[in-house]
């Protein structure tokens, strides 16, 4: 790791323990600099604001997740139901885990009010299009059929989240569920995904009737 | 402290109203609302502690008895099962994703470490509704028209599929509110996700 490396490092850890601990409008960049040490001019050199820089802590975790997890997601395998019913169950541990729900809520308690919620959403919809991407080559090889990639990973990911997610974040709920409940989460999701998206499924975007033809309104105009 | 009633109360919701939806959520102050009604400011915060309480309480019980409303037409005989479904996503998230609906459930959200706001909404929106769809499935499964599975889940497949489009950028603020229109491409698709799911096949 370079010098810059280990104090962008050094910026995101002590950042992320900061927003978390006093929330956005608590922490300064001058706090944080006071941390890290160095000047505020070396911080903004890294993040030319707090809010980049507040939304590049909170996803950091989930981006590194994300990579490492989908470089082990092979659509080559002629199990894909296995392949996705391990990955959902992975990323279900992965978000519902106290510090990840308690990210998701700061997320989202600070997206209008500073507004970085664009940001945060643009850094989604990249991880997204990650899943994207496998779904994709699941439907060119005929595993799935062919269908809007983007528009099956929503849908994906509802299933996913659709048992377990909202208690968590209401904070009806404290305790992660265990991996027992994760893998029923994720197998009874991906059992429901793989039906409806099956090579013998009609297409969704055709099946929806008259205006089928019309493609899903672009992120920010709807 | 005086003794609280339950005209001042309604009141107070009254007011409250007016000016949430006047200036909105954020904008709204507890002074703006004790100007409406007069009286003082420890007078208003005897009633409710705090402006999140407030705006919970103005908003979240009108939207929940209206989704509550909603759900409770599902007709499980209904001959075209895609079509009471279709009907019944395009009402429910037209509610669901009003503005106010949507302010109330971010707020729910980002309150719930430090109120019981997140709790309070859990118990009183999700859940009856989820047990409505539930019930609904398990008579339509049982006459057939779905596979059997556990119908509380496919109730909740259902209902998160209707919002799988939306909710992130709902929640993050990228879109303020979706018109009905913009909802009902979003509704067809998921119906259609959700039968295939659930189809016997």
């Amino acid at each position: 790791m370079s010098k810059s490396d280990s104090k962008r490092q050094a910026i995101l850890e002590n950042a992320y323990r900061l927003f978390r601990a006093q929330g956005f409008d608590g922490t300064s960049m001058a706090d944080i600099t006071s941390q890290v040490g160095g000047s505020k001019a070396t911080l903004y050199s890294h993040f030319p604001s707090k809010e980049e820089l507040f939304v590049e802590c909170m996803m950091a975790a989930l981006e590194d997740y994300m990579s490492d997890t989908l470089k082990h997601l092979d659509a080559s395998r002629n199990d894909p139901e296995a392949a996705l019913r391990n990955f959902g169950t992975s990323v279900l541990n992965f978000i519902c885990s106290p510090e990840q729900v308690e990210v998701r809520r700061l997320m989202i308690a600070e997206a209008a009010r500073s507004g970085t919620g664009k940001l945060f959403f643009d850094k989604i919809s990249a991880l997204r299009s990650q899943i994207s991407s496998f779904l994709a080559v699941c439907m060119a090889s005929g595993l799935l059929h062919r269908d809007d990639p983007d528009l099956a990973a929503d849908h994906l990911g509802a299933l996913l989240e659709a048992e377990i997610l909202e208690p968590l974040l209401l904070h009806v709920r404290e305790a992660a569920p265990d991996e027992e409940e994760t893998a029923h989460a994720a197998r009874r999701a991906v059992a429901a995904f793989l039906r409806a998206y099956a090579p013998t499924a009609p297409s969704i975007k055709v099946a929806a009737g008259p205006n089928a033809h019309v493609r899903r309104l672009p992120p920010h105009e709807l | 402290m005086k003794t609280k009633t339950e005209s001042k109360r309604q009141a107070i919701l009254q007011a409250a109203a007016e000016v949430f939806r006047e200036v909105g959520f954020d904008r709204a102050s507890m002074s703006d609302i004790r100007e409406r009604i007069g009286g003082s400011k420890a007078t208003l915060y005897n009633y409710f502690p705090s402006k999140e309480k407030l705006f919970f309480e103005v908003m979240h019980h009108a939207k929940e008895a209206e989704l509550e409303a909603i759900t409770g037409e599902l007709n499980a005989d209904a001959d075209d099962l895609k079509r009471e479904l279709v009907h019944f996503g395009q009402k429910f998230m037209t509610v669901l994703y009003s503005a106010d609906a949507i302010a109330v459930r971010r707020l729910a959200i980002a309150e719930s470490r430090h109120s019981d706001i997140g709790k309070l909404s859990f118990e009183q929106a999700t859940v009856p509704i989820e047990k409505q769809v539930a019930e609904f499935l398990r008579k339509v499964m049982k006459r057939g028209a779905l596979r059997t599975a556990d119908p509380k889940t496919a109730a909740m497949h259902l209902l998160s599929l209707l919002e799988s489009e939306l909710l992130q950028r709902v929640l993050l603020g990228v879109i303020e509110a979706v018109k009905p229109e913009s909802l009902s491409g979003a509704v067809r698709r998921a119906v259609d996700v959700f039968l295939f799911g659930y189809e016997r096949r």
